[in-house]
Order: structure tokens, then sequence, then C-alpha cells
């Protein structure tokens, strides 16, 4: 009954995807969501390839799935990835429905898997990981994810104990996924260490997970990412295996330490959450067996795709565009500290932040806008800031509150209409923040600005 | 003016972290006592003018109930001398009878000091809202997204009459609990600042008769949130 079920949403899952490809359409979601609709356990069904990696965690999964998939491909390796695709099982079984023989058998030779945190449960038990990233876990959707332990305690649940795993060794939360006497590889960042405590809004790591003691903080980079020890049962933040020792942003590069080795790598960007990627990146694939050559030929060629990072250069100034994921507290606090930490005095944001279907028929929580640190935000090189959304109203109370001059503050209820309250001759760099659903509308908002420079050029 | 707020380096999820920080943007003369989770706590000794406690996850939340335990007559007593006392998200559930973590397989004992029971299901998120009124009229707009439900009578004693959403369990339209000033409410994160009028009612419950902080900007979002939960269209449940 079950090899029946399976044929028949192998078939469905594959002539839809015939179908897309026909219209000339996107086979990312629509064949998986099929097939999983014909029989739920379709996952059990599909024979993987010799080697499968999950890559979970908060923050950059995708950013880890495209480098991990590029350096692979770059190397000669088939891929089978969901990188287009969403990251539950519709998204996975859509992948594999691309890449596998119609009995089920999976015809590349790796298979990169961006699993959402919080289907790890329903994805592993069905498509056990040969090797499971974990970027970090931080307070993202309230609704979805709960808090980050309870997301710690899901993935901790779902993965098998045969699963190497590579943990970020700066997050405590992260670091606790693991199993005893799992086989375990941690990175972290030892460069560029913070000289000042700083604050964030929220810490979720305060006491030992051990046994309970206050830690004591070596130095907190953001949140509860950094170094902690406990004074009495001797646990804390475990040593790196692979260490980011030095980051030099002006000759783009950045130095990782393992096994008594320093490697060059290229540094792509240099936002330090983006390093942690890297670095995870790097130590998956050498964990796999890939030489630095290999790994350093991937990092030489891989760009940030354009959709999450984009900077475009006027004569007087530059319109930056960057992702800061709506409802997750933490990026997008993220991306403010990052924005007010450039160069520049005179900086405008334009914060398109809302969630797109949560205001849909709906009213969206305004809870993570609170976990959110928007004291960034009063940084003084931040000439004015526009809030372009729904929830517009409850963002400018929440700047209040953080300490954000009112002077400063504009809104608007519509997201692309994001320009119409900015005045340009308040600001130089303009900066458009902007959720994962809100792609189209900030280029919107971006060509309404340039439109209004070139009408006052004339 | 006094105001203690409990174990805030841990009971601070979902946006609960900034109730504190809104009560001190509208006191700025009172001495605020932030307790840690390893301190003696101040009302041990003293009596402060106000107490707020925020959300937590469920391991802490069993530390929390243990570190209280031993001063539980002692909170009775600052119950019953109407001290207002504010308790959101899952931090409510410490002052109940007893709480029942099914996933986990886990049995504590609450405070006792309300004749509710709590059970938590980590398998089962359930999100929604709450438009309801205190039984004062005071309109509260609020956000729910939790693991567990309370169950047994708070028809006495209940905060909110739910004009849309649920009460205590999905099928009861009562939210929450009142015992004299102590405000149990699984509504989370900022229901201060998105409630100035509740927020300036809870102060007077203190003797402070005093204007929301940021009291213009923060009945324009009311309203605006107002239109959407009274919006037919508007879903409540979601997942």
């Amino acid at each position: 009954m079950g090899k029946l079920r399976f044929y028949t949403a192998m078939a469905a899952g594959k002539l839809s995807g015939a179908v897309l490809r026909l219209m000339k359409k996107s086979t990312c979601y629509v064949p998986g969501h099929i097939a999983v609709s014909v029989w739920n356990d379709f996952l059990s069904g599909i024979q993987p390839p010799k080697t499968v990696i999950a890559v979970t965690g908060t923050n950059g999964k995708t950013t880890v799935d495209n480098l991990i998939t590029t350096i692979l491909q770059e190397n000669g390796y088939s891929v089978t990835s969901n990188r287009l695709g969403p990251n539950m099982r519709t998204g996975i079984a859509s992948a594999f429905l691309e890449n596998c023989t119609f009995s089920g058998r999976c015809t590349t030779d790796v298979a990169v898997l961006e699993v959402d945190e919080g289907s790890t449960p329903v994805v592993f038990p069905t498509m056990k990981p040969d090797y499971l990233i974990c970027t970090n876990l931080m307070r993202d959707s309230i609704k979805h994810n709960g808090h980050p332990w309870y997301i710690a305690y899901l993935i901790g649940l779902a993965t098998p104990e045969t699963t190497k795993m590579i943990l970020n060794a700066d997050d405590m939360i992260c670091s606790s996924v693991r199993k005893k006497g799992q086989d375990v590889t941690y990175f972290g960042i030892d460069a560029a260490r913070p000289t000042d405590y700083v604050s964030s809004t929220v810490c979720d790591v305060v006491y030992c997970p051990e046994c309970g003691e206050k830690l004591e903080v070596e130095y907190l980079r953001y949140n509860h990412i950094g170094r902690m020890h406990c004074p009495k049962c001797g646990g804390g933040s475990p040593a790196p295996d692979f260490l980011v020792t030095d980051i030099n942003p002006t000759e783009n590069s950045f130095t990782v330490l393992h096994d008594g080795i320093r490697e060059n790598y290229r540094l792509i960007n240099d936002n330090l959450v983006n390093v942690y990627n890297f670095v995870g990146v790097i130590a998956l694939l050498s964990r796999m067996g890939l030489s630095f050559e290999q790994i350093a030929k991937g990092f030489a060629k891989t760009e940030i795709v354009s959709s999450r990072y984009n900077v475009l250069q006027l004569p007087d100034r530059k319109i930056v565009m960057q992702m800061a994921k709506g409802q997750n507290a933490m990026a997008c606090g993220r991306s403010y500290d990052y924005v007010s930490h450039l160069p520049g005095k005179r900086k405008g944001l334009i914060l398109l932040v809302d969630d797109k279907f949560d205001n849909v028929k709906d009213t969206e929580s305004t809870c993570w806008l609170y976990d959110c640190d928007f004291s960034y935000l009063a940084d003084d090189s931040i000439s004015q800031i526009v809030f372009a959304g729904p929830r517009c109203r409850d963002q400018y109370l929440r700047a209040l509150i953080a300490g954000v001059d009112e002077k400063k503050l504009r809104m608007v209820d519509i997201p692309k209409d994001g320009a119409k309250p900015f005045d340009i001759s308040l600001s130089d760099d303009i900066y458009i923040l902007y959720d994962v659903y809100y792609v189209e509308e900030s280029y919107a908002v971006r060509q309404e600005l340039m439109d209004r420079m070139k009408g006052e050029e004339k | 003016m006094t105001v203690e707020i409990l174990f805030s380096e841990v009971c601070s999820l979902y946006g609960d972290v900034q109730n504190p920080v809104y009560l001190q943007k509208c006191l700025p003369d009172a001495k605020f006592v932030f307790t840690s989770l390893t301190d003696e706590p101040y009302f041990v000794h003293d009596t402060p003018d106000l107490i707020y406690l925020g959300g937590m996850p469920e391991q802490i939340q069993r530390r929390v109930i243990g570190k209280l335990m031993p001063y539980r007559e002692r909170i009775r007593q600052i119950v019953e001398a109407d001290v207002p006392i504010l308790a959101t998200g899952n931090a409510c559930e410490v002052f109940t009878r007893h709480i029942s973590y099914l996933t986990e397989g886990i049995e504590t004992d609450g405070l006792g000091l309300v004749d509710l029971t709590v059970k938590t299901d980590l398998m089962n998120r359930f999100n929604s809202k709450v438009w309801g009124q205190t039984a004062q009229g005071i309109t509260v707009l609020g956000y729910r997204s939790q693991f567990s439900f309370l169950y047994g009578d708070n028809s006495e004693n209940y905060f909110l009459r739910c004009l849309r959403g649920e009460g205590i369990n999905p099928e009861s339209k009562l939210e929450g609990f009142r015992i004299h000033n102590l405000i149990g409410t699984q509504l989370l994160g900022p229901i201060l600042p998105n409630n100035p009028q509740f927020c300036e009612y809870f102060l007077s419950l203190a003797g402070v008769q005093t204007e929301a902080a940021f009291k213009e900007a923060a009945m324009t979002a009311f309203r605006q949130r107002l239109k959407e939960f009274q919006d037919p269209t508007t879903a409540y449940i979601t997942h």
C-alpha cells in the first residue's frame, strides 16, 4: 500500500513538475506539495544520496546553503538543493523530485537541504542527515518558534545520534543541541573581540544549562552570542575547532585557524553575522574532506545573493538595499546595528519590515518589535527613519521608547510608498531595509527615490 | 515609589522585556529594583509599590516556582495588602495550583494563590489574540502565543471578558485572573505600551495618577489596532 501511494505521489509530483517547466514556472514548491499531499510520508520513499547535509538555525540558513551548494558544484559534485524553494517538507520533496528516478533513487552525489528549525522533527525521521550545520539559535517568529531553548529541544530530539554536527561555539543555545558522545565540530570567531560589554535588548543565556549557576561572561558580541563560562561546573562555551582569528575588510580576507593551520579566505561580506556563516561552511566542508584549495576556490567566486544585499552607487551617495527579516527580532536588530555602525553622518533609513501576510485579514502581532533592539536606530549618524507598512504606528511608538528623536521619525501605511515621506535633502546614503517578502516593494521605493533625485537635478 | 521587577534577566520572552522599560518611562522618579534569580527578592523584607513578572522558558518557569515557593506566605500577604502585581504570558501560571508539563511528563505545584491548574503541551502551539474588557470597562488588546492553557473556574476573578478571542482555554471567554490587585494574563509582551489606558489604570492601583509615556503615539497606535481587532474579517486563531 505504501509503495503504491509512493509511486502515485511520485507520478503526480513529476508530472506537475513537467507541466510547470513547460509553462516556464518555478518547480520549487508545487511538485513537492502535490507529492506530500498524495502521501504524507513521501520523503521516506526517497533513497538519499551518499551524503545528506542539513542546514538549520535561526539566521543564515540560505546564505550557508547557497555557499555549500556553490562550492560543492564548483568542485564537481552534483547537488540536490532546495535553496530556491521552501525549507519545509514540500520544498525538500520538490528538490528531490527534480533529482531522482521514478523509483525514488536520488541521482546526485550530495543533498544540501535547508531545513526550518521547527520542521526538523518532521524532516529528520525520514531524511536522516549525515551532517547537520546549525548556524545559531535566536528568537525568531514567536508564533512559529516559541523561544530558542524550545527550538534547541526540538532539534536535539529530532537529530539522529549518528549525525555529525557542526555547531556555533559562540552560541550556547546552539551548542546545547548536541547529544552525549555525538561527533561535533565547533566554529567560532576570536577576531574583533568587543572590548566593552555590548548591551542588547535580550540575552537568552544567563545561567549554566548544566548546573544552573550564573555564567561569567568573557564577552558578548550581541544578544547571547559571545563567550561565557560556568564558575561552578566548568561548563560554558565550547572551544571552537575552526576559529576566525583575523578579519581584514580592507584586504577582503579573513583567517581561519584549525588543526594548527592558518588559512586565508576571501571575505565575501564583512558583517559579523555572515563571517559566522562563512566559518561554519568551512568547518563543514573540511570535515567532509574538501581541501583548503577546493573551499577557497568557491569563496573566491561566490557573492551574497543580490536580493539580500545590493548597493547602488550614485555620484553623490549610495542606496543600499538590505534584507532584514520581519518578525525575526534578532535578525532585524543585527541589521539596525550594522547600519548604525557604517560610516556616514546623515544616514537615511526606510524600513519595510512588517509581515506581508499577517496584516491581510488579520493584524500582525507587535510582540517581536519589543524584542528587537531599536536603540541602534537612536544613533546620531541616522538623520531620518521612515516606517513603511501597516504597523508603522507601532514601530513609531517602539522607536520613541528606545530613545529615537521624534523629529527623525516618519511613517506611511503602504510599504511601496516608503519613499514618499522621505526627505532626500536630510540624508546622504540611504538604506532600505526590507522583509523577505517585500523585495518588489523595496525596488519600487528605490526607483521613486531615484526618480525624485533626477527631478531635483533638472 | 519602588517598583520590583522580578527575574527580568530570564523572564523576558516575547517582548515582555520592554514592559519594565515602559514603566520606567512612565515613572521617571520611581526606584526600580531588578531582582535576579540568584538574589533574595526585595519584597521579602520591604513592600514594593508595584511588582512585575514577565514570560519565561518552561525550564525557567520551574526554577522560578522553586525560587518563590519559600516566600509563598509573604507573597500572599502582599497580594492581600493590594499591592499591584502584573504577571504576563506564562508568568501568570506560577501563581496557579498545579502545572502539568505533558511533553516532558513533569508535574509541578505552583504557588497556589489562584485556584486554577495548567496543562503545557510543547507539541501544540496556540496563536491568537484577545479583544477584551476589564471589569472596570477598560478595553485591552493583546496577543497570545503559547503552549499552555489554564483550567478551572475564573468567573469570579477573571482579568478580561473577551469580546473576541479565547479566555483561559479555548472553551472560555474569560481571560486571566485578578486576585486583589494581582493581575495574571496570558497576553504577551508589550501589554503596557500597547494599552496606555490600561497602563494608567494599573499605575493608579499603586496610587499613581500619571499619563502613560508617549501617550499620543501610544493612543494613535492603539486606535489603529482597535480598528483592526474589531474588523469582523480579522482572523483571531492563526497558525
